[in-house]
């Protein structure tokens, strides 16, 4: 039942158009959002959508670009996320629609800009989960090994694709194992709870608490000598990929309608979340760099279970490693469920934009989920987990939230001026220098980035916009007015 | 077909025979009431305390099935019915060879004792026939009475976008145009819940996509019926309780639900939704194995 509505849009109007705030919603969609949170659940939910996504793996990747400066890189990177946060704080309260920044961008910025983010969106969910699935496919080996004192063979947990000096293998497959794993839950319509989260979130703390405290019992200053040899450019190349383990910290601003007060809650809440993983990643970097020099992080035996590996030397038994291993392994398990599931929502959003095939944003009468997105999305994290070593995704992960808060911060900036009546219940501290100085920062951490991370990251843009253009563009819901309910 | 109805020995719960006078009515068949009562011990033992078991069994199975008369006297007095003891080692199977013997439609319980009023209630007896029975199976909310509601005049069929849950509904049709009762299909949905740490939103998209999806497959089904006007109705909620509770229920209603075969027994398994639904459903429920 398209009605159409007047003529075609011309390409110009089609790619800055909007899509319009449905105000009106069913009887069914009320009142499942209650503004039931308070400033530190909200922070809670930061924490623990942030730690454990990147801090598990993410300091055998950085010490050696930037030595023991990787604590200034870990500072950088979390200033860029604290930021991103409350500018993403400012779009998402403005725009009442539930979703994530690709939902946003079309309600403010049209669609052109909303498949860019899209595109970074993709990139950021797609590859992360893949990502955490090979990392915790190394603190899984390494559990089995300390556990049942065998692992699997090299040939069955490292990809085919070589990195540097790296070990090669044909496939990863407990990483393939646990997307598969993740797929049938999220199948089967399964959700982490809030309650599951915060004990996900002690499980995490408390491991990694655990490693601080050992690791400073093996405190060597020396290991600090030479602090500022690498220079900025390894401090930035570290922040780079460091920012791929503070993903998450935007959780806090979509949860802005749940909120009591989101004015003093959100602000309150991302700096309150962003304050404490930042302490924690700092003091995790400072004991594992105290604990042993900065060359030995890229040593190979470290390549993976780089903190269960640390522990060991450290005390000279595999007791300690194995408990952190195994928290490691079940929370990280969690992380991959939720950013999977955070995956196929996207997808199914711009399913029903009609951005992608029907097929996208279709649910199963059964389980009520939808099962073709699910097993897409898990196949094609499987091929990426499988068989990409996480060298090369960490770095794409973090191009792509990065250029993703870029937009969100112009967004900011360009809303301001032309919707300066827009109701926001949240509105950025200190306008223009916060949106202005998250630019600045990120393009400070993008700087640090490989060659190769751009060429994928641009190849992937013309993908998804050479999609749209011959396909998305002339399938848009919002071709035939069914959705217009202008306010 | 006859309707077995299985009667319980120790509560007088009349729920189960006015449900199946109902049906019975409705359908215009005959009835009968099986009380199940333990089997005496088949060896001999010392003392006779077999023939005291078989005794007390032979009483108990005599007044249940005057206590079922009675019963059948008040609600069912225009039809045709009987009521027997039988003895057995478990009830549902019992009754389940009782259906067999009379090639019997249908089999009618009650509700579980410590269910809610006026809701379904699954008991064990309910349960195993759920899961083991070859024909439909009917189970009465706690507290049902047929005083005011002779027959059913409205059968809404629980309706899920695929081949099998087609066929429930082509069968329920065909019983409800010779029991001249209207058909009402019904699709429910729940939203999913929120993902902790709630950093994509998108429950919300999806049941709109599956509400949309479901208007389109019940206009089709209801065409399909063939019948000229059938109400299709898409309920949702936050839970099954909010989405049943949304539809509009009417004191002679039932309702009709396919359980999923799983597995090469052509065998009745109920579906987790489909479980959920019936414990909020507020009238009868008669759940058809989807072949």
């Amino acid at each position: 039942m398209s009605v159409d509505v007047g003529p075609r849009p011309t390409l110009a109007q089609q790619l800055v158009r909007r899509k319009p705030i449905k105000l009106q919603r069913g009887p069914h969609d009320g009142p499942d959002l209650k503004r039931s949170f308070g400033t530190f659940q909200l922070m809670m939910f930061g924490v623990g959508a942030t730690v454990g996504t990147g801090i598990f793996f993410v300091l055998q990747e950085a010490v050696p670009d930037s030595g023991p400066a990787v604590i200034i890189s870990f500072l950088v990177a979390g200033l860029g996320a604290g930021l991103s946060a409350l500018c993403y704080a400012e779009v998402a309260s403005a725009i009442p629609v539930s979703g994530s920044t690709y939902s946003y961008a079309y309600h403010a910025l049209g669609e052109l800009v909303a498949m860019v983010i899209a595109a970074c969106v993709l990139l950021e969910y797609g590859v992360s989960s893949a990502a955490v699935a090979v990392g915790w496919s190394g603190y899984f080996n390494e559990l089995l090994d300390n556990l049942f004192g065998f692992s699997l063979p090299d040939a069955l947990s490292y990809s085919p694709i070589p990195y540097e000096d790296n070990t090669t293998g044909i496939i990863n497959l407990p990483a393939v194992v646990l997307v598969t794993m993740c797929m049938v839950l999220l199948i089967r319509g399964a959700s982490e709870s809030a309650r599951v989260n915060t004990v996900m979130v002690l499980i995490k703390l408390g491991v990694l608490l655990m490693f601080v405290v050992i690791g400073l019992t093996a405190w060597n200053g020396d290991h600090f000598d030479g602090f500022w040899d690498k220079g900025a450019a390894g401090i930035s190349a570290a922040a780079a990929t460091i920012f791929f383990s503070f993903i998450g910290l935007d959780a806090v601003s979509t949860a802005g309608e749940e909120v009591r007060d989101p004015q003093k809650a959100l602000p309150r809440a991302i700096m309150g979340a962003l304050g404490v993983v930042v302490t924690v990643y700092v003091l995790v970097a400072i004991a594992g760099l105290s604990a042993q020099p900065a060359s030995e992080f890229s040593d190979p035996e470290q390549q993976d279970a780089g903190l269960s590996v640390i522990l060991e030397n450290v005390t000279g038994h595999a007791a300690w490693g194995t408990v952190l291993a195994a928290g490691a392994v079940i929370s990280i398990f969690s992380v991959t469920l939720v950013t999977l599931y955070g995956q196929t929502r996207i997808l199914f959003a711009i399913g029903r934009d009609g951005m992608l095939p029907e097929k996208f944003s279709s649910v199963s009468p059964r389980t009520l989920t939808p099962t073709f997105n699910t097993i897409v999305v898990a196949i094609v994290v499987a091929l990426i987990g499988g068989f990409v070593p996480a060298d090369y995704l960490w770095d794409t992960v973090s191009i792509g939230t990065l250029m993703a808060f870029i937009v969100v911060a112009l967004g900011v900036l360009v809303l301001r001026r032309t919707q300066p009546d827009l109701e926001r219940p949240f509105r950025v501290p200190l306008f223009p220098i916060t949106p202005l100085l998250t630019i600045a920062v990120c393009i400070y951490i993008l700087s640090g980035l490989a060659a190769v991370t751009w060429v994928i990251f641009g190849g992937w843009l013309l993908v998804v916009l050479a999609f749209y253009f011959l396909w998305g563009r002339r399938h848009a819901a919002l071709n035939c007015g069914v959705e217009i309910t202008e306010s | 077909m006859t309707i077995v109805v299985g009667h319980p020995t120790r509560t007088h719960d009349r729920a189960a025979i006015s449900l199946g006078a109902m049906l019975a009515r409705s359908i215009g068949t005959d009835l009968l009431v099986v009380s199940v009562v333990p089997a005496p011990w088949p060896t001999l033992v010392a003392g006779n305390v077999d023939k005291e078991f078989a005794a007390w069994s032979r009483e108990t199975g005599a007044a249940a099935v005057a206590d079922a008369e009675r019963v059948l006297a008040e609600v069912a007095a225009d039809l045709q019915a009987r009521a027997v003891a039988v003895p057995g080692r478990s009830v549902p199977t019992a009754l389940l060879e009782q259906a067999a013997g009379v090639d019997a439609g249908l089999v009618v319980v009650g509700s579980a004792e410590d269910g809610a009023w006026q809701r379904v209630g699954l008991g064990s007896t309910a349960d195993h026939l759920l899961h083991a029975a070859h024909v439909p199976v009917a189970v009465a909310p706690r507290g049902f009475a047929t005083h005011a509601v002779p027959r059913f005049d409205r059968a809404t069929c629980a309706f899920r976008a695929d081949r099998a849950s087609s066929d429930v509904l082509r069968r329920t049709t065909e019983i409800c145009a010779a029991a001249g009762a209207e058909v009402r299909i019904a699709t429910f949905g729940v939203l999913g819940k929120t993902m902790y740490p709630p950093e994509i939103r998108g429950e919300q998209d999806v049941l709109d996509s599956f509400v949309e999806q479901s208007e389109a497959a019940l206009r089709d089904a209801a065409a399909a019926t063939g019948l000229r006007d059938v109400e299709h109705v898409v309920a949702t909620g936050r839970d099954w309780a909010e989405a049943v509770g949304r539809l509009e229920w009417r004191h002679d209603d039932i309702l009709v639900l396919g359980s999923s075969p799983r597995g090469v027994l052509a065998r009745v398994f109920i579906g987790s939704h489909a479980s959920r639904i019936i414990r909020h459903s507020p009238v009868p429920v008669v759940v058809v194995p989807e072949s």
